[in-house]
């Protein structure tokens, strides 16, 4: 059977995917910007010129002149006309599909399943084994527990219904209850956002996920926010207090440093141990960060995070008469 | 003839064909590129099929009988991406998925996944908010800090996931945890697998001539086998479960001979703190406090887990991890105080 190996050329080959995509996209949109179709293959606008450029000299032989694509750019607008070969992209490749149904499984829900056959059967017929073994070589996590936040959170926006949160806004050192319309979950500096309209404020906010203390789902359920609603969101910021230091034992940087994270290493001894700065983290977090490596680390500093590290300290320990 | 544009061509020639396309009319197409006789020009044209079955496009022959000619073909209903017919909620959930992954900016066949997520607004009945909230997620993520790194273990995820699609084999120069030191070995990476935030590879070691799984942010270096790209190194063992392997907990990894361990919480456990017990741990409520019970192969990781929900939990039982919980603590509060 043949199998997906290195790429010998990846140049065409990408080219190939791209126009492979980019052909039926500019058909169900005429007079789509170039830049659209940059952003959309994650390539720069140059590219997709050169493969326009590319798509002129691809016919379908005997190469007569009704063989080739009709295509044209207008400015800066691409236009092509109804092409009966193309009208529509391929099928999903199988690590296509595999990959897309590894995400769905990691975020779980009671559609997992029917999402995963749907789309196996989008695969090629004979590709379909190979999507069914290259999917059980990726597994990108366990879906969160049913009822937690996460999966409330993810359920919410798939339904389009809103949140009723009460929400500890850290620059205020308060909590407040809020009204949220879900729509969408990013990750930024290492943290994961809820991005969504606050009914109060009239406005849509970040709502970061560790400072979320209840959430309910409504029944209320919202329209979907524009485009221009979701590109106001590009560039949220959050103020966030000074970082937290820490100092790792050997073992604890070892794993710790090897882990995704926003760590700034200030110093590193010689049996291997280290202290590292963590911007943007609550005094919660770092205590519950440094015991999780069972006496191997500690908090050192702002005061407020030493504070609180030894306060949950001395009550664990009071725990054990 | 450029590769690119043969491939495309070709594709182009047997999607608009109604009939079969003969070997004979192939090579009169394409007089340059498959021109020549015998078998270096069927080897050729042999590749570029197998390139296009690879992106999708399904190229078959089929045998001639008294109402058609034997040649090649495109199957039109096997080529062009169907509606997937999932109603709105899955789709929505479909996307979130997808965004969500892509956000993480490591992720096995991520190119891959770009290029589904794209294709999503054709096999989609309704597109709209939901791909709009893709992109966007996608967006809001961009500006992540530290690329290097990231650009760095994704090149290492990308490396992996075309070694395990192939099954070929890799070396690695890792850099153990416990050990500190870098060994070299060669493994033959059965899956990968994300925990914590962090991915792994799965499969079989050489070295330890087991199963092992090794993080991929301790790989100091990686090298794919190159020879035969085409042909598989190994074959999976039999049994082997990738899903077991990722969904262990820590504390099950085997250290010693299985322990019950106890462990009371404050009042009831969120679902949160349930989960975080894993899925073999089995619960009591007494006195409105939440008992939970599992059976530990490594008691120190299972202490580790406990201490790091503060003074919400209380290891019960054994007395012995019981007691070294009361000496970490002990010890942490003579540092801060």
């Amino acid at each position: 059977m043949t199998r997906k190996a290195a790429p010998v050329k990846a140049d065409a080959r990408d080219r190939l995917r791209r126009v492979l995509f980019l052909v039926p996209y500019a058909v169900r949109h005429p007079g789509v910007p170039v830049r659209e179709l940059a952003r959309k293959c994650g390539v720069p606008e140059k590219q997709i010129l050169e493969d326009l450029d590319f798509l002129l000299g691809v016919g379908c032989p005997p190469f007569a002149p009704d063989d080739f694509l009709d295509l044209y750019v207008e400015g800066d607008r691409v236009h092509v006309a109804l092409h009966q070969s193309f009208s529509r992209p391929p099928r999903f490749t199988e690590s296509e599909a595999a990959a897309l149904a590894a995400a769905a499984r990691a975020l779980g829900g009671e559609g997992t399943e029917r999402v995963v056959r749907a789309l196996r059967e989008a695969v090629p017929r004979d590709r379909r084994a190979i999507f069914e073994e290259l999917l059980a070589c990726i597994f990108a996590g366990s879906p969160p527990a049913k009822d937690s936040l996460l999966g409330r959170i993810e359920q919410a926006i798939a339904a389009r219904r809103a949140l009723r949160i009460r929400y500890f806004t850290a620059t205020r050192g308060e909590e407040s209850e809020r009204v949220v319309h879900p729509y969408t979950l990013a990750q930024r500096l290492g943290h994961w956002y809820l991005w969504g309209h606050d009914e109060g404020r009239g406005k849509a906010l970040p709502f970061r996920l560790d400072r979320i203390r209840e959430c309910a789902v409504d029944e209320k359920r919202f329209e979907p926010p524009t485009d221009a609603e979701l590109a106001r969101g590009r560039l949220f910021s959050e103020a966030s207090g000074p970082p937290v230091r820490l100092r790792l034992g050997p073992l604890a940087a070892a794993w710790a440093l090897a882990r995704p994270g926003q760590w700034r290493v200030v110093k590193r001894d010689r049996k291997g141990g280290a202290e590292v700065e963590v911007p943007g983290v609550s005094d919660e977090w770092a205590t519950r960060f440094a015991l999780s490596f069972g006496g191997d680390a500690e908090v050192l500093g702002p005061p407020s995070a030493r504070r609180h590290f030894g306060e949950a300290v001395r009550r664990a320990l009071a725990r054990y008469p | 003839m450029q590769k690119a544009e043969r491939l495309l061509d070709l594709a182009a020639l047997l999607l608009r064909a109604s009939e079969p396309v003969s070997w004979r009319e192939i090579q009169e197409q394409f007089p340059e590129d498959y021109g020549g006789s015998g078998e270096a020009a069927i080897r050729k044209f042999e590749r570029d099929k197998a390139e296009l079955l690879e992106l999708g496009v399904p190229v078959r022959w089929v045998g001639g009988d008294e109402d058609l000619s034997a040649g090649y073909l495109v199957d039109k209903e096997d080529f062009y991406l169907p509606d997937l017919k999932l109603p709105p909620e899955d789709l929505a959930l479909l996307y979130l998925a997808g965004s969500a992954a892509l956000a993480q900016r490591a992720f096995p066949y991520a190119r891959d996944l770009a290029h589904a997520m794209n294709k999503l607004s054709f096999a989609a009945r309704a597109p709209g908010a939901s791909e709009v909230a893709a992109v966007a997620s996608l967006q809001l993520s961009a500006d992540d800090a530290d690329p290097g790194s990231r650009a760095e273990s994704s090149a290492r995820l990308e490396a992996l996931s075309t070694a395990v699609a192939g099954k070929k084999r890799v070396h690695l120069v890792y850099a153990g945890a416990e050990r500190q030191a870098r060994t070299e070995r060669d493994v033959e990476p059965y899956g990968l697998y994300q925990r914590g935030g962090a991915w792994f590879v799965a499969g079989f070691c050489m070295l330890r001539q087991d199963i092992r799984s090794f993080h991929l942010g301790r790989i100091v270096s990686l090298t794919v086998n190159p020879a035969a790209p085409r042909t598989p190194d190994f074959e999976p063992r039999k049994g082997f479960s990738l899903a077991e392997l990722a969904t262990r907990e820590s504390w099950e990894f085997g250290v010693h001979a299985p322990v019950r361990c106890r462990v009371r919480l404050d009042g009831p456990a969120s679902p949160e703190e349930r989960d975080s017990f894993g899925p073999r741990a089995t619960w009591k409520e007494s006195d409105g406090r939440a008992v939970a019970e599992v059976m530990a192969t490594n008691q120190e990781a299972f202490l580790r887990h406990v201490l790091s929900l503060g003074d919400r939990a209380e290891i019960l039982a054994p007395r012995p991890l019981r007691e070294r919980a009361r000496k970490v603590l002990a010890s942490l509060a003579r540092r801060v105080s």
